[in-house]
């Protein structure tokens, strides 16, 4: 067939599809109803976006003009990037995602989340006990400023700043936790793509700092202050840093030993798991940040309740962890 | 390799040319994002800094939420294009030529932090030129890529001129070359058309207008015209 007897066959083809195209490929939210009545040819895209594949392979096995095979290869162009979008994120994925998915994609990873655990609570509790033992090690650790700055946070003599704050500045604090500590969970997260060595630095300095400073007022009697106001958001804080540490180990470790896959197939499949951990470790950052903001920050509340709402806090985050989507036949990542 | 096309055969089994774009116009994108998110940033800081303690936490959750969340979001919703993509015409798309998508998109932004290192993106500017599709870290991560976004095409028919029937047998090669040129005739100056012609008087039989004439003729007759 010449070309121009095909055009003439196939033009008005064309034509429809690039109309449907810049009128119904991305229509705005007040247009988005389904299309039952098959007014708006919404139905009958996909087999006129095949069929004008098929024009562009016979364009091209015929050797039609480069014109002509540049329009339907432009058509088919934006045909698939529509057919093929994304769904938008439906209600009941996202719950299933942090009531099943999330802690099986976890407990999956449990080789990188014992040794980003172990990397993060050994020097953390080492520190604690250290301190104890040597308080003077504090000054090896922390300049003068700083040991004042957190001695004078939790001085238990000083009666009116004990974390009791206005509510305007407990929603400063939550802008800042959020800011501050998700941040440092995308960075440990994104860091172990250097062969895991940034996520082993932040989860070890940042155990160091955290066990330092912990045990620096346990050691000089500020003990009670600091634990009452830490302990509420503890538990999601440090469990999502171990996880956001996991992700990046286990994208380090792609890089370093992608078994039997290519390097770049490895990296990618630990792309997509590092990404689904790092959603949900964002979102216990955020849960994280809220406690410290609007719960550890209450002062009058007795130690009794404190304590006894972050130990359920860590009971139920564990077993969330340890539990959650067993038993779901469903096969992930 | 200069050529940064890439063919990606999608699953209707034709294939897909993707010119993937290089470090410079994706830079200036960054830059025209970065200094578009500045300025919201500042005027919004204005605003809320207004509100006192509260607003300063707003405005450290709108600055937390610009940084990591701007690009994402445009990316999956906007067809792959935040503004400054959109103004330099490139699109973000995962290897395969599907849109882009949450996860894919997450990954290539978060992964910033790497590329960012050890200064003004070093690394993802040097993954960018060492690899063939101007990848940097996180697009290799994510399994996407950044592509020009071409303009669209209305095909232009070659003008309708009285069929002329070559003297010689051509083969397809020679035929589309004729065809190429007749298409594109319009929007050639006649000089230029004259040049062009000039080259093939042994086909044309012809020199000058005339010259042209015949081969749009023959263009005619090649595309099946009477």
């Amino acid at each position: 067939m010449k070309q121009e007897l095909f055009q003439s066959h196939h033009a008005h083809e064309w034509d429809a599809l690039e109309q449907w195209l810049t009128v119904r490929g991305r229509p705005r939210h007040r247009d988005r109803a389904r299309d039952g009545e098959g007014v708006n040819g919404d139905l009958e895209f996909p087999a006129l976006y095949r069929r004008i594949c098929q024009h562009l392979a016979l364009a091209e096995r015929r050797g039609y003009s480069a014109l002509l095979i540049e329009r339907l290869h432009d058509l088919v162009h934006r045909g698939h990037l529509v057919l093929y979008r994304p769904p938008p994120p439906h209600m009941h994925r996202i719950v299933s995602f942090f009531a099943a998915d999330f802690p099986s994609l976890v407990r999956a990873q449990w080789r990188a989340m014992t040794v980003a655990a172990v990397l993060f609570f050994v020097p953390l509790l080492l520190m604690i006990g250290l301190l104890q033992w040597r308080p003077e090690l504090a000054h090896s650790m922390f300049d003068v400023e700083q040991l004042a700055q957190f001695e004078s946070m939790y001085d238990p003599s000083d009666k009116d700043k004990r974390l009791g704050r206005e509510s305007g500045s407990d929603v400063m604090m939550f802008g800042y936790y959020i800011m501050n500590n998700v941040s440092i969970g995308f960075r440990t997260f994104a860091s172990g793509l250097l062969f895991c060595v940034g996520s082993i630095f932040v989860l070890v300095s940042n155990g160091l700092v955290i066990g330092g400073v912990a045990g620096h007022l346990t050691a000089i009697g500020y003990g009670e202050p600091f634990w009452r106001f830490v302990v509420g958001h503890s538990a999601p804080e440090l469990l999502a840093i171990v996880i956001s540490g996991g992700a990046g180990l286990q994208i380090g470790m792609a890089l370093i030993a992608p078994g039997r896959r290519s390097r770049g197939r490895a990296l990618v499949e630990a792309g997509i798991i590092g990404a689904k951990l790092v959603l949900g470790a964002f979102a216990m950052l955020v849960f994280a940040a809220f406690v410290e903001a609007f719960w550890s920050s209450i002062g009058w509340m007795p130690n009794a309740i404190k304590f006894s709402v972050g130990g359920s806090m860590w009971l139920l985050i564990v077993l969330w962890l340890l539990r959650g989507g067993k038993g779901n036949a469903q096969v992930i990542a | 390799m200069l050529d940064t096309l890439t063919q990606v055969e999608t699953p209707e089994g034709t294939a897909l040319r993707l010119r993937a774009a290089g470090m410079l116009p994706r830079a200036a994108a960054w830059a025209v994002d970065f200094g578009l998110r500045l300025v919201i940033v500042w005027m919004l800081s204005v605003l809320l800094l207004m509100l006192g303690e509260a607003g300063m936490g707003l405005y450290l959750i709108v600055l937390f939420l610009f940084f990591w969340f701007y690009p994402v979001l445009f990316e999956v919703l906007r067809d792959g294009q935040t503004i400054g993509k959109k103004a330099l015409g490139l699109r973000v798309i995962n290897a395969n030529g599907t849109p882009v998508t949450w996860l894919a998109s997450i990954v290539r932004n978060l992964m910033r932090t790497v590329d960012m290192l050890p200064a003004v993106y070093g690394f993802g500017f040097v993954a960018g030129l060492i690899d063939p599709r101007g990848r940097r870290l996180g697009d290799m991560v994510a399994g996407t890529l950044v592509v020009h976004v071409e303009k669209p095409h209305q095909h232009i028919a070659a003008p309708n001129v009285p069929v002329v029937h070559p003297a010689m047998a051509l083969n397809a090669d020679e035929k589309a070359a004729i065809i190429a040129f007749a298409e594109r005739a319009q929007q050639l100056t006649p000089e230029r058309q004259r040049e062009l012609a000039d080259i093939l008087p042994m086909l044309s039989d012809a020199r000058g207008s005339a010259g042209v004439q015949r081969l749009l003729g023959m263009a005619s007759s090649f595309l099946g015209r009477r």
